[in-house]
């Protein structure tokens, strides 16, 4: 309420009936007067829906963030972006196309969210690894706070970030026209690319999607 | 098991009986042969006599057995009735203490310094004033004990008669007392120094001194006396309830006690019964002296147990017998020639012990007072045992034997206060203690009015739930914005701006840290919407579920099992059907309980009732006549199945009728709201039984409507900051709401009143609290948050 007297018109809130074109289309708001504990994935929300394009302002963690809790909130940003091109790889991907979860011939990967890791068709493999993320990042255990995260759990993000990689690299290799129709929106793979660069989340060799200057060169490519 | 021993043994007691009274019965025959004095007829006289003699002490033994039966069982209640004062004292103090916090928080606030330290000491016993307090309680309240006092001057006539003796009464005194257990008990107390003993030493120094100034004649008594007195006066006191509990229907009781009494009906038993009341008939007499100074009949009962040695002593028996009631003398005169005659008095005097168990019985919460007052006196009386010379070793050398048989024959004859007597034993007077003695208490006197007194305190407070977080529902990565429950199962579905929904089995748990929470993963996760998930309805059945979106579509989803395991591969048939025709967000949905129809609202400006399932599921659309007012939240009025509610963004509410797709009444939701621009309302839901309608608006208000009036009912500022959501309990008691204040309140929907306030989520933005529910059929609430997390509360 502290706001609502310094700023009396703007209360940011997406109230029932609000129109789909409205959501979220209030001022924005300066890290600085962000006192909630949300307030990094606040700013990242914010940063995105100001220009989804912009990857390295998205990037662009505020004066003295934390770089841990920053890597944290973007990665929950990317999953739950993710569930988007999930959806979308539904209604294409199914068990009798792809029985397995590969990007190139190169390797099969397997699904690590069973006992054993199992051989899971690329639906399975992408919701498995999703869900599976989703337990994690917000595991009780390995992040109890949005604040302040311990250098352990922050070390368990690469891992997270290998196996969220391959749904982009599957969907590119093998849904290429719902990736770039997804991408085009979202800019996510650019974005994710960016960031585990950035933060050295993945090592270089694992990033088998081309950046998008190249694929936008490469545009007449078909999908497999 | 129990009741055989003493049986057994009861019979070996009673087994010369017999024999000994046919013995009299022949030397009664012959004694009319005195006057030869013949050496046979000496011999034979003697050998009678020695029979009598022996008939006697047998019945004598008898007698005591049974007298320690009941001084056992009397024991008992007495431990009972201690507890329960102790319980009653620790309220009073626990109260007092936090009477005296709360004054001199109000005297620190007011005057800016703290109150004297002395007066916020926690709980010590300085006892005084309640005691007086309780004196006072009680004295008023007491009648006159004429006719338990008629019957102890009997007895203590009829004792002067056998020739008991003054010193003898100082030893039976002194037995009772040690068959009463006061000093063991006391002295495990101070040793132990546990509370209760805490609470009882303090108690009886104060009362201690607080009887050396009533009894004002200030004569030296012995320990054992004063021990005797005490443990006495609780049986007098109760014993003067006879006269008010003339009816009591205790008819079992009644039985009861005459079949013991029966079993004991010997000259000698009662003697020992009479024994004990003749001196409280003493005791009695002694006061007589005071009595006119003291009005109250229940104050002089008491005086005269801690006076009666003085008068005992000093005032002559034939005072004693001057005092005696009229006939009773008169007929105590008459038998009291011969032993066998007595046994008319020793009936009465049995009928008196009856009804004095009655009273004790019928009148627990006198009982437990009485007994209050006198345990303030007990302790006093360790300290210097030595003094009692003449009781003491007398008590020492019976005790093991007296504590024997009275064990036994207490468990035979009293076998119905046994379990008391057990519960009562345990001498570590807890709380648990005293509340089951409590219990058994209760369970012994329905009829008594201290009964809810005792019992109903503790249970109401149990039984005012209040609820807790238990589960916290973790998986989403943005806001919550709608949960709904399984309509029987333990399980519920969440809708999150993270564009999934997830299913949670709250049987399926994550061993928690060391919080009290426990955290629960989900079973499911739904995904079909493209962007938010906004609104959710679970189908009565639990079958399905329906979800609304920022992408303007309905999703249909065939619930899968709560059991599933969570990483099962992707079954497309989950989303069983996509209703199409909205053209902006779906903001609110709402299911009838019964019909298979579904009610959506949307920022396209509509309202619309689907037949899911259906081949034209669209069944209606309910539009406004006005532009630019977007519904925000809808619900079928439960008890008329034809009409459905709709509350609009410029907090305009409207019944319509289903199936013309009219609107039936405008509530004056608007007229009823500030008049500022901003106060729409974000959630509208109906009563389940009754034509009330209730909205939840964005000024902080939640309003009552009366759905054939439209008239507002009832307005309250419910919340500090916009209310977001509602839910009625399935009984229609509570209303539990949300908002972005990051509470969820509580309301007892009869009085209008907040029960509890729930902090539970925090704030994304100016957004905090999207959503809560309760359980159809389980005692689960739950809230959803902007924080990605969703919260069932116990």
């Amino acid at each position: 309420m502290k706001m609502a007297a310094e700023v009396v018109t703007i209360v940011r809130r997406n109230r029932p009936g609000t129109k789909a074109e409205n959501w979220c289309s209030w001022v924005e708001e300066s890290f600085e007067e962000m006192d909630s504990t949300l307030a990094v994935q606040q700013f990242i929300q914010q940063a995105i829906r100001k220009d989804v394009s912009n990857v390295d302002e998205i990037l662009t963690p505020p004066d003295g963030q934390d770089e841990g809790v920053w890597k944290y909130e973007h990665l929950r940003q990317f999953c739950m972006e993710l569930n988007g091109l999930a959806v979308k790889l539904q209604s294409e991907c199914n068990p009798e196309t792809c029985t397995q979860m590969t990007a190139t011939e190169q390797w099969i990967f397997l699904c690590a969210a069973h006992k054993t890791p199992k051989e899971c068709p690329a639906i399975d493999y992408t919701r498995h690894t999703l869900d599976g993320a989703a337990c994690l990042l917000n595991s009780n255990k390995y992040f109890p706070s949005r604040v302040s995260i311990k250098d352990s759990s922050v070390a368990k993000l690469g891992s997270v970030c290998r196996r969220v990689y391959r749904i982009f690299s599957h969907a590119y290799f093998h849904h290429r026209t719902l990736f770039d129709e997804y991408e085009n929106e979202t800019c996510l793979c650019r974005r994710f690319t960016s960031f585990v660069t950035k933060y050295n989340l993945m090592s270089k060799d694992n990033l088998i999607v081309p950046n998008l200057d190249e694929s936008q060169v490469l545009g007449g490519e078909s999908d497999a | 098991m129990i009741e055989e021993g003493p049986v057994s043994q009861h019979g070996g007691q009673l087994g010369p009986i017999p024999g000994g009274i046919g013995m009299v019965t022949k030397q009664q025959d012959e004694s009319g042969q005195r006057p030869q004095y013949s050496m046979p007829g000496i011999l034979h006289f003697l050998q009678t006599e020695w029979a009598r003699f022996e008939m006697e002490r047998s019945q004598w033994e008898v007698e005591r057995a049974e007298l320690q039966a009941r001084i056992a069982f009397l024991q008992g209640e007495r431990k009972g009735q201690e507890n329960l004062k102790q319980d009653l004292v620790r309220r009073i103090k626990m109260l007092e203490f936090a009477l005296k916090q709360e004054r001199s928080k109000y005297h620190k606030l007011k005057y800016g310094m703290e109150i004297n330290q002395e007066d916020l000491k926690p709980p010590s016993f300085d006892k005084k004033n309640e005691d007086d307090q309780m004196d006072g309680e009680v004295l008023p309240a007491s009648n006159s004990g004429v006719s338990w006092r008629q019957g102890r001057q009997l007895l203590r006539q009829y004792l002067q008669e056998i020739g008991y003796t003054d010193t003898i009464i100082d030893v039976r005194s002194a037995r009772v007392r040690s068959l009463l257990g006061i000093q063991p008990q006391l002295s495990d107390n101070e040793r132990e120094g546990g509370p209760p003993a805490l609470v009882n030493g303090e108690q009886s120094n104060k009362r201690a001194n607080e009887l050396n100034r009533q009894m004002g004649k200030k004569v030296p008594l012995s320990i054992g006396e004063r021990a005797l007195l005490e443990s006495e006066a609780s049986i007098l006191n109760t014993f003067d309830f006879l006269g008010t509990d003339g009816v009591v229907d205790d008819e079992d009781e009644d039985e009861n006690l005459s079949d013991e009494d029966g079993m004991a009906a010997d000259d000698e038993s009662e003697e020992r019964l009479e024994k004990r009341r003749s001196i409280k008939s003493v005791a009695n007499e002694g006061m007589a002296g005071i009595d006119d100074v003291l009005a109250d009949p229940e104050t002089q009962e008491a005086l005269s147990e801690f006076d009666f040695l003085v008068s005992e002593s000093g005032e002559g028996a034939g005072e004693a017998r001057s005092h005696g009631d009229g006939p009773e003398w008169e007929e105590r005169k008459e038998t009291s020639g011969e032993w066998h005659v007595d046994q008319q008095v020793l009936s009465k005097l049995k009928e008196q012990y009856k009804k004095e168990r009655k009273g004790r019985k019928s009148r627990p919460k006198r009982a437990t007072l009485q007994a209050m007052l006198e345990n303030l006196g007990t302790e006093d009386d360790n300290s210097p045992n030595e003094d009692n010379d003449n009781s003491l070793p007398r008590t020492m050398a019976d005790l093991p034997e007296l504590d024997d048989a009275g064990v036994q024959r207490g468990s035979s004859i009293l076998f119905r206060s046994d379990p008391r007597k057990q519960i009562l034993g345990v001498p570590g007077s807890d709380d648990e203690n005293s509340e089951a003695a409590l219990g058994d208490l209760a369970r012994l006197t329905v009829s008594n009015d201290s009964d809810p007194y005792d019992i109903s305190a503790p249970k109401e407070v149990v039984f005012r739930k209040t609820w807790n977080a238990k589960y916290t529902l973790r998986s989403h990565f943005d806001g919550v914005r709608a949960l709904a429950f399984h309509p029987v199962e333990p399980v519920l579905i969440t809708a999150s701006e993270d564009n999934t929904l997830k299913l949670w089995n709250l049987q399926k748990t994550v061993p928690a840290k060391k919080a009290a929470s426990l955290d629960v993963e989900p079973v499911y996760t739904f995904r079909g919407h493209i962007g938010s998930v906004l609104s959710l309805a679970v189908s009565s059945s639990g079958e399905q579920c329906f979800s609304g979106g920022i992408d303007s579509t309905i999703r249909c989803w065939n619930i899968p099992s709560s059991n599933i395991d969570p990483y099962d591969s992707f079954e497309p048939s989950v989303l069983q059907d996509t209703l199409v025709a909205h053209t902006d967000a779906v903001w609110g949905l709402s299911i009838h309980s019964t019909k298979m129809q579904l009610l959506s609202c949307s920022s396209d400006g509509t309202v619309r009732l689907w037949s899911p399932g259906s081949k034209s599921p669209l069944l209606n659309t309910f539009t406004l006549d006005t532009d630019n007012d977007i519904p925000t939240s809808v619900d079928f009025v439960r008890c008329d199945p034809s009409q459905m509610v709709a509350s609009y963004t410029s907090s305009n509410t409207y019944i319509f009728d289903i199936e013309t797709a009219k609107q039936v009444l405008k509530l004056d939701t608007k007229q009823n709201s500030d008049a500022s621009v901003d106060n729409q309302i974000n959630c509208v839901v109906n009563h389940p039984t009754l034509p009330v309608t209730i909205t939840a608006h964005e000024d902080r208000h939640i309003r009552f409507f009366d759905n054939n009036t439209g008239k507002l009912i009832h307005s309250m500022v419910a919340h500090l900051d916009a209310v977001t959501s509602l839910s009625v309990d399935p009984n229609g008691l509570y209303l539990l709401s949300g908002s972005h204040d990051c509470s969820i309140r509580l309301w007892n929907l009869d009085s209008k009143t907040c029960v509890q306030e729930i902090t539970a989520h925090r704030k994304k933005f100016d957004e905090s609290i999207h959503d809560v529910a309760f359980h159809p059929s389980k005692p689960y609430i739950a809230s959803a948050g902007s924080d990605a997390l969703a919260k069932v509360f116990v």
